[in-house]
């Protein structure tokens, strides 16, 4: 097992450690106690255009979602599960029944209170099919939700589960007034009754959102700041810009190709940590002629890992083996790395039918423009072995429609996710939320089930291991490199740090020190 | 110009709106997107598709759905966005405004350059001048806005940090910040229009200069400044306000890849955002506001141009 | 013909767009030949080298060679420009004449409804078009081709309309000619000349609108080398690299000129008394 790492390139903060060393005088000694007040500006790279919490579905969308709404838990930056709105929780012996301890005196932001009615309504809206939210498939195995006092709230499972105070950690399980749970969410598109650090100001989805203080805030000590301004660049090039002019505080994100200017600007704290966030090349496992497992195994074997990491990532990243868990991961199991063997390649690809080479047409989505540079670089990678390339580029929003989860060969992209069962179950089991490749492997699904029930660690990784080796070996997608996450912050933010997850932000926690600019 | 004349004008008017709105009916219907999934988006089950279809009424004829997304435009409703849920109109009014601002300010640094740059050349023909202002012309006529806004990005944001990269600060909340991300965008747009109006206003000056009654002006001994002002000036700029009512349709288009480069919230954003996410009744309303911007433009070009000129006549 | 040439040489703007004209068409035809190396040829240690002896207009995130692609590029930008506009105007020239021809009610139809197209602009028209049929070179052509025809129409038409008067047409309508063979035979070739220049003008748009929409992501796919695409590539790395974005949109910048003074130049040569 390999420990989780969390580097820094800058000499920032990390989590709950002091930013400062006690050897530095006692003036900067203070700002290590968090310092009350100011306006935090905080760029984002595209729209939040979803504002309902059980919809969203993109990371500045989660950003916005985290200031407004609370859930039960909340995800730490080592991927474990910290109290938000439940302060504890037990569960049963068989691990299928879970109890929630909600905190005392709950409200939300207009004030009226939210008990444990508001968490099984929102829960229950949740994996109603018919909201279309994304955490109906994302919460683990929960069949039922019952509140049984206005504090207590009870989960019962399909069967045991281990993970579920993570799982619920999940960007889309907020909890709403059950008012509107039950009726029409409709009014939660353009304004928002959450239990989040902050209330909802103003909303203009392309350009700014703004929010301040929830005085209903049930932590009196948090948030530290009054105001939030989430403010969207949709040119990478120009949200860099505005950090290092000052104009923006901090950049929830960002790209390699500006990571290295943000690095050597002056004031500018370039964040970085090792992720799980990757981009896999999905063939259809159910179709010709990826149903030939060999077609997939030669098209594996064509890719320079290492050079992609370089193409794709700019170096700020690392080599995959075809398995979705990075080192990033706490179940990862370290293989050998895949190496670039054309006449191997060509080998397979001649007893799978194809001596004399295959044509094939790979999607992607502009959006991210990774995508693209990844299926490009594999174009020039796979030429040698006899594969043909063909690169089709489209709007997200058609290749949503039309390609995703339905065409043969595309490019993909994911977020880490909290555990190595919440990825697989994510794209790979045959009862997958978004089963991609529709591998349909009965003796993964079996190792993945089996990870899922048990308890003992040692047990629990021989098990993810040889999920990972399976995966490695069989190719349902290439998955040739893992990002790092990539962020920067003026100096004078304190107390924040990137979670590998992508999607968590915990802005309610950081302060703005003394020489923060006053914004009015 | 008589109240037939504006009557039959306001009559084609209304016929071209209904062909654009015919139009891009049309293209939105064609458009490879399923409404359905737009709205549901990655979490969408087969169910709960097809009774969002039967609801948005997409499994209607295509006649019907016309009839009532017309009949609804009509009673002034654009309908809800697919993307973010909130009502279409506004959000599309809205962001004309800011393009009308954007277009506006254009518009005014181009007649403060172009008129002048026009003139100037066409009395220094050959010279240094009319050189410049043809290179000018010639770059504004050549170069497409995408590269000119990403130069302008480079030069003035980037490397020599005067202005912010993108961005949008209403004016309204503050001045000086909203004029500062105005400046890059206007300069990219106006560059356009300035060699359109600078070549106009060259080659109808040379005209007018030529002109019978200028000659008689100045046999007559009027000062060659009073013979600029009072007659060249004059009668070179009736026909710019045509140039300038036709390149509404150009800056409308222009501005779309502007406000995408520089980031502004206008209609031209609005607008290629709802493409790219197949936002099929943002697409529809922000194309019809465009068209019927451009149109009313022209009229009030024409009307202008009747008020300006009473020589002529319309029939 | 020959004459004609001449003239166009005599004036300033063409002689300056045949010269930077013909520099365009020897790159499009040997410019392949002449590249350092094959434009998607990429090398890791390339990756984003600077313009120096290697590269002469350095190298992009895959270390492929800016020049050779720009080179390569050529071919995937200019000549389906050309072809856009050719197919646009034909079409337009078409319904034009033949809404001339027909005159009364049928025109006025006719030309209310391409009023009524022309009211959108022409990026909004092919973009609309090119999101309809799908992303591609050979779509984003064929949008242009159509956001063209209606403007064309309105010109051949009103051409046309002056060219009907002539009595050569009259003759032919007096020798109970066919219509379609009127239109064909008669009145188009007597509406070419100034259609010709509106269209040589019109290649320099089509060029910025066919690299406008590659921008776009709605042309050219990747690892296409054509100008628009290499713009839109390189944006991201405006701050370090700014040679990926500056050499090809100066070379879209350097196309629509040439095209625009040939135009200018023809215009002048058409009408030798008008010497603007």
């Amino acid at each position: 097992m390999t420990p989780r790492r969390t580097l820094l390139a800058g000499a920032a903060a990390l989590g709950a450690i002091l930013p400062f060393a006690p050897a530095f005088s006692s003036a900067e000694a203070a700002t290590a106690t968090p310092r009350q007040g100011g306006v935090l500006r905080v760029s984002v790279n595209q729209a939040a255009s979803v504002l309902n919490p059980l919809l969203t579905r993109v990371n500045p969308e989660y950003l916005v979602s985290e200031l407004l709404y609370s859930g039960l838990t909340r995800l730490r930056l080592d991927m474990t599960a910290e109290p938000d709105l439940a302060e504890s929780w037990t569960t049963s012996a068989d691990l299928a029944t879970w109890t929630f301890k909600l905190r005392p005196n709950l409200a939300f932001q207009d004030g009226t209170p939210c008990t444990g009615k508001d968490v099984e309504a929102s829960f229950q809206r949740m994996m109603d099919p018919k909201a279309g939210s994304a955490a109906r498939t994302n919460i683990g195995p929960v069949k039922d939700v019952v509140a049984t006092d206005a504090t207590t709230v009870v989960f019962h499972l399909q069967g045991p589960y281990a993970d579920l105070p993570v799982a619920l950690a999940y960007t889309n399980a907020k909890i709403i007034p059950a008012a509107i749970a039950k009726g029409d969410m409709s009014v939660l598109s353009h304004s928002a009754n959450g239990t989040g650090p902050f209330k909802l100001v103003s909303f203009s989805p392309e350009r700014q959102i703004v929010v301040e203080r929830n005085p209903h805030y049930w932590d009196p000590t948090r948030p530290h700041v009054d105001r939030v301004e989430v403010v969207i660049y949709p040119d990478p090039t120009a949200e860099a810009s505005a950090l290092i002019a000052g104009d923006t505080d901090l950049m929830a994100e960002t790209q390699p190709s500006q990571f290295g200017r943000l690095r050597s600007a002056k004031g500018v704290v370039p964040l970085r940590v090792p992720s799980g966030q990757f981009l896999n090349v999905n063939m259809a496992c159910y179709a010709k002629p990826f149903s030939d497992m060999r077609i997939r195994q030669a098209l594996a074997l064509t890719v320079d890992r290492k050079a992609m990491v370089g193409f794709v990532a700019e170096g700020y990243g690392t080599p995959g083996d075809d398995t979705p868990i990075s080192p990033a991961y706490h179940f990862y199991d370290k293989m050998p790395l895949k190496q670039r063997n054309i006449p191997e390649a060509r080998k397979l690809l001649a007893e799978a039918g194809y001596p004399n080479g295959i044509d094939l047409t790979l999607v992607a989505s502009v959006n991210p423009s990774t995508r693209a540079q990844l299926a490009v670089a594999m174009r020039e990678m796979a030429k040698e072995a006899g594969f043909r390339i063909k690169v089709q580029t489209m709007p997200h929003a058609t290749y949503l429609a039309t390609v995703w989860k339905k065409g043969h060969f595309y490019v993909g992209f994911y977020n880490m996710q909290a555990t190595a069962d919440a990825i697989f179950s994510l794209l790979y089991t045959s009862n997958a939320a978004w089963p991609e490749t529709r591998w349909d492997n009965k003796k993964f699904d079996q190792l993945v089930e089996q990870a899922r029930i048990t308890t003992d660690e040692a047990k629990r990784a021989a098990l993810y291991a040889q999920a990972q080796e399976l995966m490695n070996q069989q190719v349902p997608s290439v998955i040739p490199v893992f990002f790092d996450l990539l962020a920067a912050k003026r100096g004078y933010v304190e107390n924040y740090a990137l979670n590998p997850r992508g999607a968590v932000f915990l802005l309610d926690k950081l302060w703005l020190g003394k020489n923060a600019p006053h914004r009015a | 110009m008589s109240l037939a004349w504006l009557l039959r004008r306001l009559l084609l008017m209304a016929y071209t709106m209904l062909v654009v709105s015919v139009l891009v009916f049309a293209i939105t219907q064609v458009l490879p997107a399923d409404a359905a999934v737009t709205l549901l988006g990655q979490n969408a089950t087969p169910a709960a598709l097809a009774a969002l279809r039967q609801e948005l009424g997409l499994s209607d004829p295509v006649g019907l759905q016309f009839w009532h997304w017309f009949w609804a435009l009509l009673r002034g409703n654009f309908g809800t966005s697919m993307r973010t849920g909130l009502p279409v109109g506004p959000t599309m009014f809205t962001a004309l405004s800011r393009s009308l601002l954007l277009a506006a300010c254009s518009i005014v640094l181009m007649l403060v350059v172009a008129v002048p740059l026009g003139v100037l050349a066409a009395l220094r023909r050959g010279r240094a001048l009319d050189l410049l202002a043809g290179l000018v012309s010639y770059l504004g006529i050549s170069v497409p806005e995408f590269v000119t806004a990403t130069f302008v990005l480079v030069v003035l944001a980037d490397r020599l940090g005067w202005l912010p990269a993108t961005g949008y600060v209403p004016i309204t909340k503050h001045f000086i910040g909203g004029v500062r991300h105005l400046i890059a965008p206007v300069l990219t747009i106006s560059l356009v229009l300035i060699a359109h109006v600078a070549r106009m206003m060259r080659s109808e000056t040379i005209d007018v200069l030529a002109s019978d009654y200028v000659r008689a002006a100045e046999l007559k001994g009027l000062s060659r400044r009073t013979v600029l002002l009072r007659h060249v000036l004059r009668n070179a700029l009736l026909p710019v306000v045509t140039v300038v009512a036709l390149d509404v349709g150009y800056l409308l288009g222009g501005i779309i890849v502007v406000e995408e480069i520089f980031a502004i919230p206008g209609i031209g954003r609005e607008l290629l955002i709802a493409i790219q996410n197949r936002d099929l009744p943002s697409i529809q309303a922000g194309a019809l506001i465009m068209a019927g911007t451009y149109a009313v433009t022209n009229l009030l070009a024409d009307i202008a141009y009747a008020l300006l000129d009473p020589r002529l006549r319309y029939d | 013909m020959t004459d004609l040439f001449r003239r166009l040489l005599r004036t300033k703007q063409g002689a300056l767009g045949v010269v930077i004209l013909l520099g365009i068409t020897l790159i499009c035809v040997f410019g392949p030949a002449l590249a350092p190396y094959r434009p998607d040829h990429m090398d890791y240690v390339s990756r984003f080298a600077a313009p120096g002896v290697q590269h002469w207009l350095g190298a992009d995130q895959f270390g492929r060679d800016e020049l050779s692609r720009l080179l390569y590029g050529a071919r995937e930008t200019v000549p389906p420009a050309l072809l856009a506009t050719l197919a646009g105007t034909l079409a337009g020239a078409i319904v034009g004449t033949l809404s001339a021809y027909a005159g009364g009610r049928w025109d006025e139809a006719i030309m209310r409804t391409v009023d009524a197209v022309l009211a959108i602009p022409g990026l909004l028209l092919a973009l609309l078009i090119a999101s309809a049929l799908g992303a591609g070179e050979q779509t984003a052509l064929l949008a242009i081709a159509i956001a063209f025809a209606p403007g064309m129409a309105r010109i051949t038409r009103s051409v046309a309309l002056a060219a009907r008067q002539e009595e050569y047409v009259a003759a032919a309508i007096a020798r109970g000619e066919s219509g379609t063979r009127i239109v064909l035979a008669e009145m188009l070739p007597n509406v070419i000349a100034p259609v010709i220049v509106e269209t040589t003008i019109r290649v320099a748009f089509a060029v910025m609108l066919l690299a406008t929409l590659s921008f776009l992501g709605l042309g050219a796919q990747p690892p296409s080398s054509e100008w628009g695409l290499l713009v839109s590539d390189g944006r991201a790395y405006l701050h370090d690299a700014p040679w990926l974005v500056l050499a090809p949109g100066a070379a879209i910048g350097i196309t629509a000129i040439g095209f625009n003074l040939l135009g200018d130049g023809l215009r002048d040569a058409l009408n030798p008394r008008d010497e603007r």
